[in-house]
């Protein structure tokens, strides 16, 4: 197995096998970190929601309501103003879901399924039927398309401008995709790499292996936190990315 | 490694499902009650607030009110106090003023008693005059002096009437 194997194996999702009369499910790694995730968070929250008399209940409960009152103050209603106030369970699970998705990567035997591209080119459509829902709600169709065309554009531009601007709000999305997976994927390739150091010096020489030993572990270590952070701030940018693009699309030209 | 970028429609799909239902279950379950609850306070704390403002507002109406009442009462007793001063003084001049003419009218008296008394003692007098010229002029009588020795008695009793 060369490197390059190694890390595909590493970072790439596995398919279970389970098919079902003829059909195949698609019970995967990342399907079902995925799905323990959300478990997790629906039991979590829904108990946080509704136990108040415990200590530990009233804490959880502050630090859920500091939360829903930071996306909505931090994210929500600046982008998209008082329009946003109906979407904000959707950011509030947007944001939470991508973050405990990013971290359960960085727990020993689960793996990260934002680095999966499939995973956050469903987020990234989920984000774009709200963008364009969005417009509809509030705008209705024609007056959706026609924000497509900044005002003042003379005639003769529209039939460049229009495809052009329908362009980028598709591109919007997909960056949103591919900025998640590009980033989650990135770090933990760089996370293997620095292990795989030390196996691949340790097969030129045994006594140099033990030694990059040290220096591979310190920078693992600084990447490990690294990928915390990261793990932050993809979620904040996913989620705040998304407020923006509805935020423009509510608020048109 | 290619594989990384090859999506797989059925994780893609089951995702979405996933996530969407998600989506749905805490809404309805996690974030309702917390909006709901946190929008709650806020009203409540606004609703706090405005009557805190209210309450402030009326208080201080309250105090301009007992403040303008305050200046009006002190503008009152500050014109009072100087309608008794006004008073006061013009008791004053009146007192003066009988004092004035009380004195006058006693000065008045004491003059017309000394005349009168200057009167009666002119009176006396000349009551007394008379009667020494009269003993005079018996003594002149009785002594039948002559001419010179008459003289003589005149001029004593008029030294006697100048000693008096």
């Amino acid at each position: 197995m060369d490197v390059a194997e190694t890390i595909s194996h590493h970072i790439l999702d596995h398919d279970w096998g389970v098919v079902l009369g003829g059909f195949r499910i698609p019970i995967t790694t990342h399907s079902v970190t995925i799905f323990c995730v959300s478990v997790l968070l629906l039991l979590t929250l829904a108990w946080a929601a509704r136990a108040h008399k415990s200590h530990a209940g009233k804490l959880i409960s502050v630090l859920m309501e500091e939360y829903v009152s930071f996306i909505r103050g931090g994210i929500v209603l600046p982008n998209m103003g008082e329009e946003g106030r109906g979407m904000l369970p959707y950011f509030c699970t947007l944001f939470l879901f991508i973050l405990c998705v990013n971290l359960a990567g960085m727990i020993p035997e689960m793996k990260t399924a934002t680095s999966n591209i499939s995973v956050t080119a469903a987020l990234a459509l989920c984000s774009g039927a709200l963008i364009i829902g969005s417009g509809l709600k509030f705008h209705g169709l024609v007056g959706f398309l026609k924000g497509f065309v900044p005002s003042g554009t003379p005639g003769w531009l529209v039939p460049l401008i229009f495809p052009l601007e329908v362009i980028s709000l598709v591109i919007k999305v997909c960056v949103l995709a591919i900025r998640l997976f590009a980033n989650m994927l990135s770090g933990h390739m760089v996370l293997i790499c620095l292990l795989l150091i030390i196996f691949i010096i340790g097969e030129m020489s045994k006594f140099f292996g033990v030694v990059s030993m040290f220096p591979a572990m310190l920078l693992e270590i600084f990447m490990t936190c690294l990928e915390l952070l990261v793990a932050f701030l993809q979620a904040y940018v996913f989620t705040l990315l998304t407020a923006i693009f509805a935020g423009s699309v509510i608020h048109t030209h | 490694m290619e594989d990384l970028l090859k999506p797989d429609f059925g994780v893609l799909a089951l995702t979405v499902c996933n996530f969407l239902l998600l989506v749905y279950l805490l809404k309805k379950f996690a974030w309702g009650p917390i909006i709901g609850a946190l929008e709650k306070r806020e009203n409540q704390i606004a609703t706090d607030k405005q009557t805190a403002a209210q309450a402030r507002q009326s208080a201080e109406n309250l105090k301009k009110e007992l403040d303008d009442r305050l200046a009006q009462i002190s503008n009152e007793a500050t014109q009072k106090m100087a309608q008794a001063v006004k008073a006061g003084e013009a008791q004053k001049e009146q007192l003066l003023k009988q004092a004035q003419e009380q004195a006058t009218r006693l000065l008045e008296q004491a003059k017309a008693q000394i005349e009168a008394e200057k009167n009666k003692a002119l009176a006396d007098v000349r009551s007394e005059v008379a009667t020494l010229s009269v003993l005079a002029a018996s003594r002149v009588m009785e002594r039948e002096v002559k001419d010179g020795a008459a003289d003589q008695i005149v001029d004593q009793v008029l030294k006697e009437i100048k000693g008096k």
